[in-house]
């Protein structure tokens, strides 16, 4: 039995001229073990379709097993024990509340539980002790490092103990050494039995999946099985066209962006040609009035 | 989970300080003007009781105007009988006297308003003119000389309150000055000491303002005319004051024909109608305070609102990791509990030392009950749930996904 199992799920947000169709019959099945690693462009209904698996949401139309129970359409004081525990919750901006310490943070899932304080900040240091962050314990979120955060927020995610974790681009906001720490740290719960739901937009980390699904305008176009250290061939569709920005493009403080949108190339080189005479004139003047 | 939501309330309270201290502000004043309030009225109360228990319970007190009965219990003088001249004449006091069951009986007749001594005017004091017998009567404390007796009965002496004699004749005794009162000149004889304030009752009750003239001349000074404000009566020892009192009623029925334009008052109901004024007037300033707190409590709902709008992102994140409506309702309204039972309390303070101030710079006496600090209390509790409840409804039931986008 799948551990997730969508059937024909929608979602549609607004009424009447302003419907949006986020999600469109979307059928999925997760089972437990798996990292499964979403792409797609923006909009595609990445988020929504986490937010459904998460319980932060129901679904329009549709039904949403979770361990075969049947869990679209619950009441909102349901989902939020069943968020509490069998979901952990990894965002972009790691979303850790700043008025609380480290330990505090990750501590407080079990406060919603009722867990009394001593036992609870135990548990959150043993959880902390995990993601190597035991000697940060008493420092407050905007003390710490982006990584440092984020691995705080996965501690969090994970003191419940849940059966899914939910991460919505977690590296998204790393630069590239605190995001290999997060993805191991990540591929390190994949392989202790963690089921791992990821949202990402850069093609490398399909490396740590063993699983993709490629999303388009609210439906799943491609889901495919890999190997746990090679990129997705999908992806590396993705990234082979992945646009690169060369040195003469900063300079003229132009995207490369641009270049692959036939005609801009050829619009722009006048453009640029204008600058650089409009600073020839620039400086000729600046010569004559010295001159005079 | 109590304990922790009381932990995050004064965090999150203490991150804004200025704010929570203005916005307790409201309270404060609420809870302290309730409190001064009625703490002054109680004060004012126990007071005039004391000084109507100090004339003790043989006194029966006739005072012009029917008393009316609104209600069962509730009796009130008329107050139109204030307005005209007294309806109580020197004859009805000398037929009083004669009464078997009456040992006593002194009218307290008003003259005027303005007395001058030492080149001074005075006008606002009572000059009052009554019989030696008073003295047994009422028992003020004497500051210097004696009150005037049988033999001063047609002299031009006078009684003055301490009021009376620091005004005109400053730190001097004022023993021999002379007083000069709608032209005549009165001899100063005797001097209270300072006494407690005025009563609501009856305005000759302040005897720090009062100069006591001798029945005869005093009646003189206004070519006879008299304004008997109350006629004092003490009764017989072994007689009981009911039956005096019906005794007096029934001689003055039979003076005026059978109209009954007067009142005999025990003490209790002397009692009664003091506290009925007392209490009426206490809670219509009560009423007043009250208002003070209630806009405290708006304002409390208002930065409730505020916290909320702001804390979006924080509501959406504890929701995220499980946090059910009911736990982030409980968390707003213990941070809206702790600004108003910390106003509470606050205020409390604020009110003692407005009565530390009040006894030290006035006659005012406030007397706090436990009464009264409970209800402050209760009071400041029920604005907390009241006003935080509609802002801690809103946070708990934001859709977690909307809180998390901020």
């Amino acid at each position: 039995m799948a551990l997730i199992a969508l059937k024909e799920v929608s979602k549609i947000f607004g009424f009447g001229e302003a419907t949006t169709l986020a999600l469109d019959e979307v059928d999925l099945a997760v089972q437990k073990g798996e990292f499964l690693a979403i792409m797609g462009p923006s909009g595609c209904g990445k988020t929504t379709l986490m937010n459904l698996i998460g319980l932060l949401d129901r679904p329009t139309h549709g039904t949403y097993l979770l361990d075969g129970k049947n869990s679209s359409h619950l009441r909102p004081n349901r989902q939020a024990k069943l968020r509490r525990d069998r979901i952990g919750f990894v965002f972009q901006f790691y979303n850790l509340l700043p008025r609380l310490n480290v330990l505090e943070n990750v501590a407080l899932p079990l406060a919603y539980r009722g867990m009394t304080p001593v036992r609870r900040l135990k548990r959150a240091s043993d959880m902390l002790e995990l993601v190597g962050m035991r000697d940060r314990e008493y420092f407050f979120p905007k003390q710490l490092s982006g990584g440092q955060v984020q691995r705080a927020a996965i501690a969090r995610a994970l003191i419940n103990n849940p059966s899914i974790i939910i991460a919505d681009e977690p590296t998204g906001n790393l630069d590239s050494h605190d995001s290999k720490v997060v993805m191991e740290l990540l591929a390190d719960l994949h392989r202790s039995g963690h089921t791992i739901l990821m949202v990402t937009h850069n093609p490398e980390l399909t490396r740590y999946a063993s699983r993709v699904i490629y999303m388009r305008d609210g439906t799943v176009v491609e889901d495919e099985s890999t190997s746990i250290g090679a990129v997705a061939k999908g992806a590396l569709q993705t990234y082979l066209r992945k646009r690169k920005t060369t040195e003469e493009d900063i300079i003229a403080g132009v995207s490369a962006l641009m270049k692959d949108v036939p005609g801009k190339a050829m619009a722009r080189t006048p453009q640029r040609g204008r600058k650089k005479k409009a600073k020839r004139g620039r400086a000729r003047k600046v010569k004559d009035s010295v001159e005079r | 989970m109590w304990s922790g939501n009381l932990k995050t309330a004064i965090a999150s309270l203490r991150s804004a300080k200025w704010r929570s201290l203005l916005t307790m502000l409201g309270i404060i004043i609420g809870v302290s003007s309730v409190i001064t309030v009625v703490s002054l009225g109680e004060g004012l109360k126990q007071q005039v009781v004391g000084q109507v228990h100090g004339l003790g319970s043989d006194v029966l007190t006739v005072r012009p105007g029917k008393l009316v009965s609104s209600g069962s219990t509730r009796q009130n003088i008329n107050l139109l009988a204030f307005l005209s001249t007294s309806t109580l004449s020197e004859q009805d006091v000398s037929t009083i006297s004669k009464l078997p069951s009456v040992a006593v009986a002194v009218p307290v007749d008003f003259v005027t308003n303005s007395a001058a001594g030492d080149g001074q005017q005075l006008d606002n004091v009572s000059v009052l003119g009554t019989g030696p017998e008073l003295y047994n009567l009422l028992h003020p404390k004497m500051d210097s000389g004696a009150f005037f007796t049988e033999d001063n009965l047609s002299d031009n002496v006078a009684v003055i309150g301490s009021g009376v004699a620091t005004r005109l004749f400053g730190g001097l005794n004022p023993i021999g000055h002379t007083l000069s009162i709608l032209g005549q000149d009165f001899i100063v004889r005797g001097a209270f000491t300072p006494s407690a304030g005025g009563l609501i009752s009856a305005q000759q009750s302040d005897l720090n303002q009062t100069i006591f003239l001798p029945f005869i001349p005093a009646k003189n000074l206004v070519s006879g005319r008299t304004n008997i404000l109350q006629i004092l009566v003490k009764t017989n020892p072994g007689t009981s004051p009911d039956v005096a009192a019906a005794d007096i009623r029934h001689q003055l029925l039979q003076n005026r024909g059978g109209s009954e334009d007067f009142s005999v008052l025990q003490q209790r109901q002397l009692l009664d109608l003091t506290s009925n004024v007392v209490n009426t007037a206490t809670g219509f300033t009560t009423g007043l305070a009250a208002v003070a707190l209630l806009v405290g409590g708006i304002g409390i709902m208002d930065i409730m609102l505020v916290s909320v709008s702001e804390r979006t992102r924080e509501i959406g994140i504890r929701k995220a990791i499980g946090a059910t409506n009911r736990q982030i309702l409980s968390q707003f309204l213990i941070e809206g509990l702790v600004l108003t039972i910390g106003g509470g309390f606050i205020g409390i303070l604020v009110s003692l030392i407005i009565f530390g101030l009040l006894r030290l710079y006035t006659g005012l006496h406030p007397v706090i009950t436990p009464m009264v600090m409970i209800l402050a209390v209760a009071v400041s509790i029920t604005v907390g749930l009241i006003f935080s409840g509609a802002p801690a409804l809103k946070a708990a039931r934001k859709h977690p996904i909307d809180a998390l986008r901020g």
